[in-house]
């Protein structure tokens, strides 16, 4: 998928308020908008860069997305998956990010 | 003076409390020698109608500031103590001589008259003196135990300015003091009802009056069928009838907390007069049955589902489209009626509660439900996989006693596995939402990579099917944050108008998560994962003739099976027919 010198093994995400999520490419891919961003046939900006921002998305809220990337990663082959844990205040963010990124 | 009537006293407080009543001394003398006597002779037998005859209407102001230091109550008490028939005279004794003494002898005095006490310090009971009669209607009958509770009020601190006005009016006769507890409460205001409440003068009757306050409130904007509904359930609550009979009453909802009291429901001993026999020992656990048959009902609450002592549940004749998988929950049920209602399909934990619970007897006929030989005609009722030979569609044959297979449910079919993607949104099939799949069923191996616009409307678009690799159960995050979502108290709170704010798409989400919540929550038929979203749907048919018959007997030999069609759903694309748990 990748071509060779755009194969960065890490990408960065970072918040509307300036937090940077640093998480490895086939993590951030388990969302397909990233996916599509980061996509180096697409001559996107994010894809030369490896590094994304997500302006409507505040830090907090892009913590608990890496969280859940991580997690999907992590139990993508597990049988019994484990529940994640969110706070009920973040509950309408995240589904609004959720809906952004497409995961 | 019986010192056999009251029982030993501990020493009386320190803290004697005087009045400034000098117009009323003469009267207060004879008044309590009246007393005395009295005491002396009945010791327990109190009256305040002999005393009223010599009471002002009125009386002065009372202030515990009024105390005068130097009136000796300690030595009086000792004396009094002294001079009686020892502690065991009670406190007759006690006050009797406090009061020849003040009389007579406490000439420093005058003008001050004393408040009585008996008991310990901590329950110290004021005696019933002259002037603090209520001039009351209920005085007569006062016994031991409301003395009791006149101990706990004086006691409070919060009540020693109004122990009168209260006191007396409330502390009627035994028998019908919760009565006049309750017309005092709706008299004096609210305040007041809670204040008994608050003393926890009898829990019971507390409860009471919380219940009906609320009932008060809630009389005002409900419609009849609805307070019908509510007095039908209070009154099973209270005779501790478990068979709780709703049918007929119009009911187009279930209003919230109607039901939620069952729960507690309590069955009241039978036993009544004294011959008791053998046959009285009965269960006290309810066998609670619940009829609400012949209603308008569209749909179940969840509330329904918090009821999970219930034995016998019968919701016939209603207007349900669906049953809410949530029943799951009810693992004592053990009979239920679905009858004459408009469901295409059941929900597959009514065959869980059969099969691993205690369900004996499912009424399901007659309903518009899916037929299997339909399945040409209507896809919802396609058949992908048969487990039985399709042209048999019989039960075993077997000779002599019947084998366990011809009683047990027997898997006839599974239907095709419907996908639904992460928003909720059937694939493949031009138009459907996850609520009301409808359309044709389409081939769905027939994957693409090209990813969904989020920004179109799925309605007006057909998905196609990026079919996983290898399906994995993690949930999404869109699931994760419904899911805590649903399971938060404060999506209750949020309104309509909030939630206008959103974009369609999560919208949409939000209304599904509402409407899971509102049904009681939903779990993964594979892998009993809550969820909000169904990933996956299929239609299972089971033959279950044996328990719509009640299990009366076993199959005939040989008999044609009647399957039914079982609607299962996944919480993931992993968790379809044959998955592994």
């Amino acid at each position: 998928m990748t071509t060779p010198e755009q194969d960065q093994e890490f990408v960065t995400l970072v918040s509307g308020d300036g937090y940077e999520f640093i998480l490895p490419r086939s993590t951030a891919c388990i969302s397909k908008t990233l996916r599509m961003m980061f996509d180096p046939l697409s001559k996107f900006s994010e894809a030369l860069t490896g590094r994304c921002v997500l302006e409507n998305i505040s830090g907090e809220v892009l913590e608990k997305v890496c969280e859940y990337l991580c997690y999907n990663e992590k139990n993508k082959d597990q049988v019994n998956v484990p529940d994640m844990e969110i706070p009920p205040e973040l509950c309408l963010e995240l589904l609004m990010a959720a809906d952004y990124l497409d995961v | 003076m019986d010192p056999t009537l009251d029982p030993p006293l501990p020493p009386p407080p320190r803290r004697i409390h005087h009045r400034a009543s000098p117009t009323r001394r003469r009267d207060h003398y004879q008044n309590n020698h009246n007393h005395h006597y009295r005491l002396t002779a009945t010791a327990t037998a109190r009256s305040r109608c002999d005393d009223r005859s010599s009471q002002p209407s009125s009386d002065p102001a009372f202030f515990s500031s009024d105390d005068v230091p130097g009136s000796g109550g300690l030595e009086n008490y000792t004396a009094g103590s002294a001079a009686g028939a020892g502690a065991g005279a009670g406190a007759a004794t006690h006050t009797a001589h406090q009061h020849h003494h003040h009389a007579s002898g406490a000439g420093g005095l005058a003008g001050t008259r004393k408040r009585r006490y008996r008991g310990t310090w901590w329950g110290e009971k004021m005696m019933s003196s002259g002037g603090h009669q209520p001039q009351g209607q209920e005085g007569a009958k006062r016994n031991k135990r409301v003395d009791w509770r006149e101990k706990r009020l004086v006691d409070s601190g919060v009540w020693m300015g109004s122990d009168d006005s209260l006191a007396g009016g409330f502390l009627g006769s035994d028998a019908s003091w919760g009565e006049e507890v309750w017309g005092q409460f709706v008299g004096e205001g609210e305040g007041k009802g809670e204040g008994v409440d608050g003393k926890g003068i009898g829990i019971g009757i507390g409860i009471g009056i919380g219940r009906r306050g609320e009932e008060g409130e809630r009389m005002f904007d409900e419609p009849r069928e609805h307070q019908i509904a509510r007095a039908i359930v209070n009154d099973c609550l209270e005779r501790g009838d478990d068979s709780v009979d709703l049918s007929g009453g119009n009911l187009r909802s279930i209003p919230s907390g109607l039901l939620r009291p069952l729960q507690h429901l309590t069955k009241l001993p039978a036993i009544k007069e004294p011959p008791v026999t053998e046959d009285v020992y009965t269960s006290l656990e309810p066998f609670l049955r619940l009829f609400l048959a012949g209603n308008a009902l569209p749909k179940l609450c969840g509330e329904l589902f918090e009821l999970d002592t219930l034995r016998v549940l019968s919701l016939r004749n209603n207007k349900l489209t669906e049953i809410p998988a949530a029943i799951r929950r009810l693992t004592m049920l053990q009979e239920v009626n679905l009858s004459v209602n408009r469901l295409r399909s059941l929900p597959w934990e009514l065959l869980w509660l059969i099969r691993k619970g205690d369900l004996k007897h499912l009424t399901v006929r007659p309903n518009p439900l899916l037929q299997i030989d339909d399945g040409a005609h209507d896809p919802e009722a396609a058949v992908a996989e048969w487990h039985v030979p399709r042209e048999e569609l019989r039960s075993c044959v077997y000779e002599g006693p019947a084998p366990e297979q011809a009683w047990a449910p027997v898997h006839v079919a599974t239907g095709p596995v419907r996908r639904y993607n992460a928003e909720g949104v059937l694939l493949l099939p031009p138009a459907g939402s996850s609520s009301q799949p409808v359309g044709t069923a389409m081939e769905l191996d027939a994957p693409s990579d090209t990813d969904p616009d989020p920004d179109t409307n799925p309605q007006d678009r057909p998905c196609p099917t990026p079919l996983p690799p290898a399906a994995s159960r993690v949930p999404s995050l869109r699931e994760v944050a419904l899911l805590s979502l649903t399971r938060s108290p404060s999506f209750d709170l949020l309104s309509d108008a909030e939630l206008a704010g959103y974009p369609a798409l999560m919208l949409r989400l939000l209304r599904d998560a509402r409407e899971v919540r509102a049904a009681g929550g939903r779990s993964c038929s594979v892998c009993h994962r809550g969820f909000v979203l169904a990933r996956t749907e299929w239609i299972e048919w089971w033959d279950c003739s044996t328990y719509e018959n009640g299990l009366k007997g076993p199959r005939p030999s040989g008999e044609g099976l009647r399957p039914l069609p079982f609607r299962r759903l996944g919480c993931s694309w992993g968790c379809v027919p044959g998955a592994e748990i």
